[in-house]
């Protein structure tokens, strides 16, 4: 009843209205042109990568049989002896040790770092971009070109790893660190700053209990993320079960290949739990 | 009309409303009083549905909506638009796609994911703009506006989506008086030039006695005054108020300029 007028109401000056509002009602596809224009892109490239990388459907269908073949041969999964049990466990300790230490010292030197290259704590331009493009080129050597360089500069073992994770992570997590702290409510350092506090204050108390939850679900998820990267890093050396790994792929051990690979999932799958426990207890209840 | 019977909302042992009962005709320009927790906000929220009755039935033109499901709910909440006090606009999306918004209800879903608003849509759009004097803020992003125009937006969103009822929660309790006179006014022109029935939470007793044919008030949940404004003795507003009811007493037998009822 209503609403039948109401709609009466709103379509009396039709044509008056698309007049006035020529920018609005303008050629529809000229308005969608830029967005259609970058999909367009996107799948081009596509295509074009599909075809320049040599993509093939029958190599994958006659190779899919050898992928079956490697996975019967890895059950059951089998250490055979115990005392094979006991080194994997230790080299796994080693793993979590190197994922560990790497992350908890990346984040210890990222978070200084990171105000550093916040807009909003450190204004000057120049700080600005030498801060970050040291982290730019700290994280553009992925962690395994850095084990290789540190194996050869403190030689094989977990603390050419541990440097490794150190080295790139600083880079990821002071960019992610100083992106938090720029997106941080500017409302709260006002509050700080008009009660007499100083520049420094204002920080420890405007922006610090915004961008702790953040930091710490980043460094809970890059403590995640390491235990894998520390099994691929073992592989040149760097310590812990990624050479263990390595060999029996290459000796066709494979019961011995699908028992590693199963105390990583189970240990990766333990972490995960523990961590996202973690992260709900810091970052807390939100208001609804 | 709108027939609400012992409705009710329990959060644990805890009733946030408690067995309202209430008949509300078409068109009608209801104003729901009380201080802040007495319920306004959960009885609007249970008529959009937005929040689930614990007990109690709402029905509206002889249709059962407390039982409604899927597209029925939607339609219903399409024909029982909302405007909350802290706007809840898109911010990163510009003003005009936020009152097209209101037009969901009213288009295939396929068609609103790819944003293929039909030409009459922006028509609508840009008419309920104009209605309210913002038509040229529709290119800006919603979050660039100030919170009285935002609350304009909201009300063209509302619009459009061409309800017979408005519900609108607080809707000036972040504005200025000025402002609360614009957002005020627009809701007495909808009600009287479109005849859409408007439920309004408010906090001022002044302004529920300006613009309102009838007042509903709230204290702990329930319903303990439902009359015309006129019958607002102050002994029910110091029901209603507790100790605050000299200050709002006061206020409301003071000269009210900022009406124009």
């Amino acid at each position: 009843m209503s609403s039948v007028q109401l709609h009466q109401v709103f379509m009396r000056d039709a044509d008056a209205i698309a007049t006035r509002h020529a920018d609005i009602f303008g050629n529809p596809w000229g308005r969608r042109a830029p967005t259609l224009a970058v999909w367009g892109l996107i799948v081009a490239i596509l295509f074009y990568g599909i075809w320049s990388l040599g993509f093939s459907l029958t190599l994958f269908a006659d190779g899919l049989p050898n992928l079956g073949f490697i996975v019967r041969l890895m059950i059951p999964p089998n250490p055979e002896t115990w005392q094979r049990v006991i080194y994997y466990l230790n080299q796994l300790i080693q793993t979590l040790g190197i994922a560990f230490l790497g992350t908890l010292c990346a984040a210890l030197l990222a978070f200084p770092f990171s105000f550093l290259a916040a807009k909003n704590v450190v204004p000057n331009l120049l700080i600005h971009i030498l801060s970050r493009r040291l982290f730019d080129t700290m994280r553009g050597v992925d962690t395994l070109v850095w084990a290789l360089v540190w194996v050869n500069v403190v030689g094989l073992g977990p603390f050419a790893g541990t440097l490794a994770i150190i080295c790139s992570d600083f880079g990821a997590l002071a960019k992610l660190f100083s992106e938090a702290i720029e997106a941080a409510d500017r409302k709260a350092v006002e509050g700080v700053m008009s009660s007499g506090g100083s520049d420094a204050q204002s920080v420890r108390f405007g922006i610090i209990p915004q961008v702790l939850p953040v930091i710490t679900s980043q460094i809970l998820y890059f403590f995640e993320s390491n235990t894998r990267s520390a099994t691929i890093i073992g592989v040149v050396g760097a310590g812990g079960i990624g050479l263990s790994l390595y060999e029996m792929i290459n000796t066709l051990e494979w019961h011995q290949v699908s028992f590693i690979i199963l105390l990583l999932l189970i240990t990766v799958s333990a972490i995960d739990f523990v961590s996202t426990k973690l992260r709900l207890a810091i970052i807390g209840v939100r208001p609804v | 009309m709108l027939r609400i019977t012992g409705l009710s909302r329990a959060y644990g042992d805890k009733f946030a409303a408690r067995d309202i009962t209430l008949e509300i005709p078409s068109g009608a320009f209801i104003g729901v009083i009380g201080r802040s927790g007495a319920g306004k906000s959960t009885l609007l929220r249970m008529l959009n549905r937005l929040v689930d009755p614990s007990a109690g039935v709402i029905e509206f033109d002889g249709v059962n909506v407390t039982t409604l499901k899927g597209p029925a709910l939607r339609s219903w909440r399409r024909r029982c638009a909302m405007i909350f006090q802290q706007f809840n606009l898109v911010g990163r999306v510009d003003v005009l796609t936020n009152v097209l918004m209101g037009r969901l209800g009213h288009m295939p879903a396929w068609r609103a994911m790819f944003k293929l608003w039909s030409h009459e849509d922006r028509v609508i759009a840009l008419a309920a703009l104009e209605q309210l004097d913002i038509a040229s803020l529709a290119t800006q992003r919603a979050d660039q506006l100030s919170g009285g125009q935002q609350q304009r937006v909201a009300i063209c969103r509302a619009l459009v989506q061409e309800p017979d009822i408005i519900l609108a929660d607080e809707p000036i309790a972040s504005l200025d008086p000025r402002n609360t006179k614009v957002v005020m006014d627009a809701l007495q022109r909808i009600n009287r030039e479109f005849g859409i029935t408007v439920i309004v939470n408010l906090h001022s007793l002044e302004l529920a006695r300006g613009y309102c044919d009838r007042l509903v008030g709230m204290a702990q949940g329930r319903v303990v005054f439902d009359d015309v404004p006129a019958a607002l003795t102050e002994d029910v507003a110091r029901e209603l108020y507790g100790l605050e009811a000299g200050d709002v007493m006061a206020e409301a037998a003071a000269p009210a300029v900022a009406v124009n009822a």
